[in-house]
């Protein structure tokens, strides 16, 4: 970029399973046998470094249940904008648009985005689902400060969470033309004993002509959320 | 009386404006007319979302017993941008409240008139950018 | 309120006064500074400012400007609404009201604009097609297309897209309403982006000419591609659904130009007319809908210090339950629908 720092524009998108699962997860069937092998879950290497989410046991607890739930409680289910870092690593494109001055994340999931602030870091007014963003360089790397998310989004599938106290440090480096190296530390003290950080390379859509579309999926998820109001409720889906 | 000022001043803005008003929520829909309510609690907490935001209070009767109530209040990006905070409303503040029942029965209510105890306004008394000789 | 900030006001106030409104292309005497790569930089935050409605009042004919006289009366009717924003209905025997108090308001400031339609002259919609009134009338086995709520609740379907908290679709994301008017133009090399505060748009513009998606795609705010004459930014978007009105709300209140086809194509234009003033006039062409194509006005005034914030809309959409089981409580007792 014109600024000497390194530039970070174009779509890219994780080629994971994180989104499943963080963990090391051996392949398992998914909530709804109706969709056979198409809503089960493949086998996934960790993400996680040291493979261990460092839970309170409350919230080991919690965890379970979330897993327990995640058909109807899963907040990708309900079209939910699924906050930091989910957002990263869902199996949908983002872009990265890289001004002079601010960095702006558009997420093609549920339309979400978030504006990172490189000017003098700002305070969380409220809490929110994309958070609000700080960010500078270190080197060659664009870190960003993550504060204000609500809580109420989940870290994947399998039911990882953390309170809306949780703070998170992320870690941007373009590692080729083609690839950034995505780091993000965890820290939640009334969820977690310890930080903990998950880490994976993100990859350029390189097709030509590549873009975001849009994936509103809000009409997607309003039998889920409404069904049971409608005037003749969930029994004579067409 | 000053809500029939109100009501006129939004009358006239119309007629020049022609612009809808609150034509994004059916709020005919949600709360019943026949169901008017009038609450005193203490702020168990506040959500700050859209599209509107909503007080929790714990109300107590004269037997002691407390039942929850939500309110639903505006979008608090108007707030935030005039100064309030999620540090604004401290939880244990005692509100007034005035609005109707949501016609599922459930105990949510309207914000119509929120005042603290002590009839002072809630949410407003922050600067409103609109009012030409009001400081930011 | 400081001297300071006082002079700001009232320099700001005289500033709307004096800003042109003109039904012609804006003056192309101002040339805007460029981004490091060489475009023309339109950055920055331009909120909308509500009170200038959709179409003219008639009686106005091809006037595009206030009269001095009007426009006091304007800026008098303005600041008494604000004040009356401020305040909240506290008395004891205030009546209370089912709607919404009006200090949840953010009007903005007061313009000599008659309407924001500039096109056709007389500042008003042009006629429906045959082919779009009946499709009005009949959609949805009679109960016509989802718009103002009108007292069905059977499903989320019978509530608009604005209801349902989807979008507020291409031109209505930009035309000012109640709050939340944050409109933000970001730039990067080869692209342009677009966002508006309601409901969370980022639409992102590539500038490098590549071909519109294929027909087979359809996105409720389109499919956008750039290009610049001069220092205007000429924006083409097609690809869009039929699913959503223009207006602000959706279809339904007077003066909405209500739903539109999937053969929609919007052509944006900005242009910076000064350090503080954009020129953002948009073109609708949709000859399935409307006889012929028209074009609205907005004259956009920075304000860097406007915090765009998140609005979650179908996260925290408690309404959509309330309203639906709403109505299933009042037909289990029984009792006849308002």
């Amino acid at each position: 970029m014109p600024d000497g720092h390194p530039n970070l524009n174009g779509i890219w998108q994780a080629v994971n399973s994180a989104n499943w699962n963080l963990q090391d997860h051996p392949a398992y069937a998914g909530p709804m046998w109706e969709l056979g092998a198409i809503a089960a879950v493949p086998a996934g290497k960790s993400v996680v470094e040291g493979n261990d989410i460092p839970y309170k046991p409350e919230a080991a607890a919690k965890k379970q249940e979330n897993f327990k739930n995640r058909h109807t409680e899963d907040p990708e289910a309900k079209c939910y904008m699924p906050g930091i870092p989910r957002a990263n690593y869902m199996p949908y494109p983002f872009q990265i648009v890289q001004t002079a001055k601010d960095i702006l994340f558009v997420y093609e999931y549920a339309n979400s985005n978030r504006l990172v602030n490189m000017g003098k870091p700002i305070e969380d007014a409220s809490d929110t689902w994309m958070g609000t963003n700080n960010g500078h360089w270190e080197g060659e790397t664009l870190v960003i400060d993550v504060t204000g998310l609500n809580g109420l989004a989940w870290f994947d599938r399998a039911g990882n969470f953390a309170s809306e106290k949780v703070h998170i440090v992320e870690r941007f480096t373009r590692t080729s033309p083609d690839h950034l190296t995505y780091q993000a530390t965890i820290e939640d003290p009334s969820v977690f004993t310890r930080p903990w950080t998950i880490s994976m390379p993100l990859y350029r859509r390189v097709e030509k002509d590549a873009q975001l579309l849009e994936f509103k999926c809000t009409e997607f998820a309003e039998e889920l959320l409404y069904g049971k109001y409608k005037k003749t409720g969930n029994g004579d889906r067409k | 009386m000053r809500i029939k000022l109100t009501n006129a001043v939004i009358a006239g803005a119309l007629l020049l404006a022609a612009a809808p008003l609150w034509a994004h929520h059916a709020f005919e829909a949600e709360f019943d007319q026949n169901k008017p309510v009038t609450l005193v609690g203490k702020v168990t907490s506040m959500e700050w979302i859209n599209p509107h935001s909503w007080i929790h209070i714990d109300v107590t009767d004269a037997g002691g017993n407390v039942t929850s109530w939500m309110i639903e209040c505006g979008s608090p990006n108007i707030m935030l941008r005039r100064g309030f905070t999620k540090r604004s409303l401290e939880t244990g503040t005692e509100i007034s409240v005035k609005g109707y029942q949501a016609k599922n029965g459930t105990n949510r209510a309207n914000g119509s008139s929120i005042t603290f105890k002590d009839g002072r306004k809630l949410f407003v008394g922050g600067s409103n950018p609109d009012i030409p000789d009001d400081k930011k | 309120m400081s001297a300071r900030q006082l002079a700001l006001a009232i320099a700001l106030s005289a500033l709307v006064a004096a800003m042109p409104v003109a039904g012609q292309a804006p003056q192309k005497s101002y040339t805007p500074p460029k981004t490091p790569w060489g475009d023309p930089d339109l950055q920055g935050v331009w909120p909308g400012n509500m009170g200038v409605p959709m179409q003219r009042n008639a009686a106005l004919g091809e006037r595009t400007a206030l009269t001095d006289d009007e426009f006091a009366k304007k800026q008098e009717q303005a600041k008494k609404q604000a004040q009356a924003d401020s305040e909240s209905t506290a008395a004891s025997d205030t009546k209370v009201g089912i709607g919404p108090p009006s200090y949840w308001t953010e009007r903005g400031k007061p313009t000599r604009q008659t309407s924001l339609i500039i096109d056709p002259p007389n500042g008003r919609l042009p006629p429906l097609t045959p082919e779009a009134e009946k499709y009005r009338k009949e959609a949805r086995g009679g109960k016509g297309l989802p718009g103002e709520w009108r007292g069905a609740a059977d499903s989320w379907e019978d509530l608009n897209i604005y209801y349902r908290c989807i979008t507020r679709g291409l031109l209505g994301s930009v035309i000012p309403v109640v709050y939340n008017n944050g409109n933000q133009i970001l730039q990067a090399p080869g692209y342009v982006v677009f966002r508006n505060e309601m409901i969370h748009e980022s639409r992102v513009i590539p500038l490098d000419g590549r071909p519109h998606a294929g027909p087979d795609i359809r996105m409720y705010m389109g499919d956008s591609r750039g290009h610049w004459e001069g220092n205007t930014l000429v924006v083409e978007t097609t690809n869009f659904t039929d699913k959503d009105a223009i207006g602000s709300n959706g279809a339904g209140y007077p003066g909405d130009p209500g739903y539109h086809s999937d053969q929609l194509k919007v052509i944006e234009r900005f242009t910076r007319t000064g350090p503080k003033n954009l020129d953002y006039r948009i073109t609708v062409i949709d000859a399935k809908t409307w006889i012929r194509p028209w074009t609205i006005l907005l004259e956009l005034q920075k304000d860097d210090n406007y915090q765009i914030l998140e609005y979650a809309c179908h996260e925290g959409n408690y309404a959509m339950g309330d309203i639906l089981s709403g109505a299933r409580t009042v037909e289990a007792a029984s009792e006849p629908r308002p």
